[in-house]
């Protein structure tokens, strides 16, 4: 994402909830990593307003609070349908996760078909590189290469980045990719952009090529409105959830 | 001025402002070390991911008796456009909190903050802090964070190993003895309310906020880990007032 989700729009669910619809289980597994902003805990419960409630089951993982059993990170990143990495420092990120072996596990949880998904910092990790304003201004930044293309974010919210890509691209320092506008999602399978979609009317996203040639996008725009039964949770894990909750 | 104070750093093993509320004994002791009467202090909130709250109890336990300034890593502030190595080495000291060490020690490592800090170690600029805040300065940490404890190397301006927190959680001397076994360096452990003092790389002395807080050195001797009790200055009232009271 370009930018969007319950993080920077959280009155409007389309794109968090357009990721629900690709995945197959019935009560898929979310894990949030809220690490590029330093784990705050707006963001947690953002997380979990958007989330609870739709028959998923939702994981934070902080990487800065000691959480109070130890956490299998092996077992927690592998085990989930659907990460989703929030926006902040792409370059603080990129470290802190090294730091915990979580670079390796992600890979893995992609070649096992886990769905990855993220904003801003959380977007461009993914791609070979992108743009950061980690350091002030705006300047090239690698990521984790699961994707071969590059990504640059906020093209409409954040203007001073794209010039930067531009030259980025055109000179080699990252390969060609792509300028996202806020509320805009590029879904790729297989390395393969497939699908953009957009939280709202009048966003894009490019191609940007190293000739400087700029294509737009198609991009479908999502239902405003979520649809309100939208993943319901199944009556036998409510009524199983109430129960554990009892018994406490 | 700060080039007249010879390469300080204090480690807690816990304590100060952020688990010690009332009890300002350890931050009075390491403001006094900058000899001067109004000192230029800077947080790093780093190992707790810049939390505000976190930062916002910085200046509520520090603005009253110095020039409080934070310096974060995560989020753009305000009105601050000088880069944070400018702003560090202006500092009298320097306070770390606590948090993730392997999270504070990437973040850090990303931005060359590690060799800002070594730089205004060598130029007298005090440096201290507590658990995260204490393990990042010493060469070889245990960490506990996330699972079980494991080394870390950490930015080695005192060339010892470092655990925190020690008499409150039995856990950690057993696995500071283990890893001993497994070839860490020799060091320093410290309970929360004590705080090593080290002068260059040699332990000056060691206080504490509490009367019954302890520290140790913990070594590799003769095919065994021999931990010695270290002498512990009470920064406290020296006569125990309770008793006066209960009587």
């Amino acid at each position: 994402m370009g930018g969007g989700g319950f993080t920077m729009e959280p009155d409007n669910p389309a794109l968090d909830h357009f990721l629900l619809t690709l995945l197959e289980p019935r009560e898929p597994r979310l894990l949030f990593l809220p690490t590029a902003s330093g784990d705050p805990r707006e963001q947690l419960h953002r997380f979990h307003a958007c989330y609870d409630g739709t028959g998923c089951t939702t994981t934070v993982l902080s990487l800065f609070r000691l959480n109070e059993h130890a956490v299998d990170l092996e077992e927690l990143v592998l085990s989930q349908d659907l990460v989703y990495v929030g926006g902040g420092s792409i370059r603080n990120m990129l470290a802190i996760w090294r730091e915990h072996g979580l670079d390796r596990l992600l890979r893995e949880a992609y070649a096992q078909g886990t769905l990855l998904a993220g904003l801003s910092a959380g977007a461009m990790c993914w791609f070979t590189g992108g743009i950061t304003k980690s350091g002030g201004a705006p300047a090239p930044v690698r990521g984790l290469g699961l994707l071969p293309d590059s990504l640059s974010v906020h093209r409409d919210g954040e203007p001073d980045r794209l010039p930067v890509y531009r030259e980025a691209v055109r000179s080699g320092e990252l390969p060609p990719g792509w300028a996202a506008d806020d509320g805009v999602g590029l879904l790729f399978e297989d390395e393969t952009l497939v699908r953009a979609v957009s939280s709202r009317h009048g966003v894009g996203a490019a191609r940007v090529e190293a000739d400087g040639t700029e294509t737009e996008l198609e991009v479908t725009e999502l239902p405003r409105e979520p649809d309100p039964h939208l993943r319901p949770v199944p009556h036998d894990i409510a009524e199983f959830r109430a129960l554990r909750r009892a018994r406490g | 001025m700060s080039s007249q104070r010879p390469p300080q750093i204090v480690a807690f093993g816990g304590g100060g402002f952020s688990m010690e509320a009332g009890n300002p004994l350890l931050d009075d002791y390491v403001l006094s070390l900058t000899g001067v009467e109004r000192p230029r202090v800077c947080f790093l909130p780093t190992a707790s991911g810049d939390a505000d709250h976190y930062i916002t109890r910085f200046y509520r336990a520090f603005s009253g008796r110095a020039l409080a300034t934070h310096v974060s890593l995560f989020r753009e502030e305000r009105g601050e456009d000088r880069p944070f190595a400018e702003r560090l080495l202006e500092q009298d000291l320097i306070y770390v909190g606590g948090g993730s060490v392997s999270s504070l020690l990437g973040t850090w490592r990303a931005h060359g903050v590690d060799e800002v800090l070594a730089e205004a170690w060598e130029r007298g600029i005090v440096l201290c802090g507590l658990s995260a805040g204490s393990l990042c300065w010493f060469a070889d940490i245990v960490s506990k964070f996330n699972g079980p404890p494991r080394r870390v190397a950490g930015l080695g301006l005192l060339p010892y190993s470092n655990a925190v927190h020690y008499d409150s959680d039995p856990q950690r001397r057993t696995s500071y003895h283990r890893l001993m076994t497994e070839g860490m360096l020799d060091g320093y452990a410290a309970a929360d309310g004590a705080a090593l003092h080290f002068v260059g790389r040699d332990l000056e002395r060691v206080v504490s906020s509490r009367p019954e807080a302890r520290a140790y050195r913990v070594a590799w001797q003769r095919g065994r880990v021999v931990e010695t009790e270290l002498e512990t200055r009470y920064l406290g009232a020296t006569q125990p007032s309770s008793t006066a009271l209960a009587a």
